[in-house]
């Protein structure tokens, strides 16, 4: 993206029609990240709509019908408090998937602000706030996380943060780096030369530079956070029972290993699935951005 | 080079007193720090013991520096749910999650490398495009889904290998059955490591491959093969030496789930019972650990590389 940002940016107005033939040219090179945000947005009607056209309650147990196979009532059967799993699968897929995008949310916020100030201040800004990045780096993700949930407890809400705090750095790294390189284009030099302050430089001209890094980025994210979540709640740290998410909904399946493996199955195949197509649209964004392609 | 050792030593040590107070700080004064774990359900004055006995009576400052002190001396002071030192307890798990780690590391690697150069080699036929794929599974597939699937396949249906544990009760010397503890646990954890060492390999090469020594060497008449091997994979390895310093860090974090599913009693695993019991002692140990770690092999990458590579000594 770096050249033709570069030399696109102090064009005047461009043509519509023509940038926009050339916008679906490329997005036409992407057959597989059309699908996968066709999946996506599949899946994003399924878990808001899926409640209100299947009927049975996520969280209803029925001490009787424990552990049932798929039946006409309950399409994916049942697990062991009786619960319907299809249901379960439909609403954990909601809190997934809103932990996910608010906590890719909170991660790219923190990381832009973080990187942009030290990559447009360079000096004295970027030493403090990059050191500030290797000491994040130097903690393994979890183990961080960790410490977070240990110390503010598991809300929904505390889980967005922890989680979105837990890559904040590897963004701050990213943006860091093309704050520098725009920052340094003669665009950027015109704009202070005619007067434009720091807040205006940077954000309207280095910040819209920098937005199709970190739409991959957050592409990325998203499917980064969505594991994460899972994998604190699998562990009984992140979202609580009886709230469905596709992590803790494998905490009990484990289990059951030996009685019914499938209840292990299903919320894990929608993790992969939706992790999946995040990545894959994310490749396809940075190879569409990409001007070398 | 003696110069650079020592500033580049000098930096981990900073990293690793700033990574003490984040978790410190972040632990302490958080609203639910140890002097509120200890305040459930008590009397006045069995708070005032217990604050007294855990030294949670002091200003945070004055703990954090008690607490540094004894760091530096390695103490870490003592488990709140165990009545143990945490060194102890961290001087216990240790070992397993080396064990576990490097068998990961070491898988990931070669298979990373191999996977790499076969991509690199075959670009964009279908032997790239199959090597694409394992990798972006890898990155999407959750490790402890992969080790649950794992163990209903090999463990559940085909009694291959057990489910979870480090070694089967009463056979501690087993060599071949410490051995099929393993392999489940450190082939998922190598699974998800793997992709990022294949991606890089793959493009260190495909870079080098433009390289004009490389060019020199084809137009030399040089076979293909021989060119790859004897000329570019050399330089190709440098930045995949890179790549393994933030393959530590992401093996740590991997631990953590990978050791609950299996069962594997290493440092993760310690850091998640921690985690339950709200022991803080014991989960500032195992962050300050972990961090160490990674600062020490990323300190060793460094090195490594400035040895390979010259021209970064003199930056």
């Amino acid at each position: 993206m770096t050249d033709s940002a570069a030399t696109s940016a102090p064009q005047t107005a461009p043509e519509a029609s023509a940038s926009s033939a050339k916008l679906w040219r490329k997005v036409r090179r992407q057959p597989l990240g059309i699908v996968a945000l066709l999946l996506l947005v599949v899946l994003g009607l399924a878990v808001t709509l899926g409640p209100v056209i299947y009927a049975q309650a996520p969280n209803r147990t029925d001490a009787r019908n424990t552990l049932k196979a798929p039946s006409a009532e309950h399409l994916l059967g049942t697990d062991e408090l009786g619960r319907d799993v299809l249901a379960r699968v439909l609403a954990g897929g909601r809190v997934s998937l809103s932990v996910g995008l608010l906590a890719m949310v909170v991660g790219l916020t923190i990381g832009t602000i973080a990187g942009g100030l030290a990559g447009y201040f360079r000096g004295r800004t970027e030493v403090m706030i990059m050191r500030l990045v290797d000491v994040f780096m130097a903690i393994p993700n979890f183990f961080l996380i960790l410490v977070v949930v240990t110390a503010f407890g598991n809300h929904p809400i505390t889980v967005i943060v922890t989680v979105g705090i837990g890559f904040w750095a590897q963004m701050a790294r990213v943006v860091h780096a093309e704050f520098v390189k725009v920052r340094g284009y003669e665009f950027i030099e015109a704009a202070r030369a005619l007067g434009a302050t720091h807040p205006r430089t940077m954000l309207k001209h280095v910040l819209p530079q920098v937005v199709p890094q970190a739409i991959v980025l957050a592409s990325l994210g998203v499917g980064w956070a969505i594991l994460t979540e899972a994998g604190l709640s699998y562990l009984g740290l992140g979202i609580q029972p009886p709230l469905a998410s596709w992590g803790n909904m494998l905490q009990n399946a484990q289990s059951y290993l030996w009685l019914k493996p499938e209840l292990a199955i299903y919320p894990g195949l929608f993790i992969a699935i939706t992790v999946l197509a995040f990545n894959v649209l994310g490749n396809a964004l940075r190879d569409m951005f990409d001007p070398r392609a | 080079m003696t110069a650079y050792i020592l500033r580049r030593i000098g930096l981990g040590i900073i990293v690793l007193w700033l990574v003490s107070v984040v978790t410190f700080f972040l632990i302490n004064l958080a609203p639910g720090g140890p002097s509120a774990a200890v305040s459930f359900e008590r009397t006045a004055s069995e708070r005032e013991a217990l604050l007294k006995l855990y030294g949670l009576d002091d200003p945070v400052l004055v703990r954090y520096g008690k607490w540094l002190g004894g760091v530096v001396r390695g103490d870490l002071g003592v488990s709140y749910n165990q009545g143990l030192p945490v060194a102890l307890l961290l001087k216990q798990r240790l070992p397993n999650t080396l064990t576990l780690g490097l068998a990961a590391l070491l898988t990931a690697t070669i298979l990373g490398i191999l996977l790499g150069t076969l991509a690199a080699v075959y670009r964009n036929g279908w032997v790239d495009h199959l090597v694409s794929t394992i990798t972006t599974l890898g990155m999407s597939i959750p490790g402890f889904w992969l080790g649950i699937v794992a163990i209903i396949l090999f463990a559940v249906e085909l009694r291959w290998l057990p489910a979870s544990g480090i070694v089967s009760s009463g056979r501690s010397a087993d060599f071949l059955d410490r051995l099929k503890h393993l392999v489940m646990p450190a082939g998922v954890l190598a699974f998800t490591l793997m992709p990022n060492v294949v991606r890089v390999t793959r493009s260190a090469l495909l870079e080098v491959n433009r390289a004009d020594y490389v060019r020199t060497a084809k137009g030399k008449g040089l076979p293909p093969n021989r060119v790859l091997f004897k000329h570019a994979f050399k330089n190709a390895l440098v930045p995949v030496l890179a790549v393994l310093g933030l393959v530590t860090t992401a093996l740590f974090s991997g631990s953590v789930v990978i050791e609950s599913v299996f069962g594997w009693p290493g440092l993760g695993r310690l850091a998640i019972e921690a985690a339950n019991g709200r022991d803080y002692p014991v989960i500032l140990g195992a962050t300050l650990l972990a961090g160490l770690l990674v600062v020490a092999v990323n300190l060793l990458v460094d090195l490594l590389y400035a040895v390979v590579d010259p021209r970064i000594r003199h930056d």
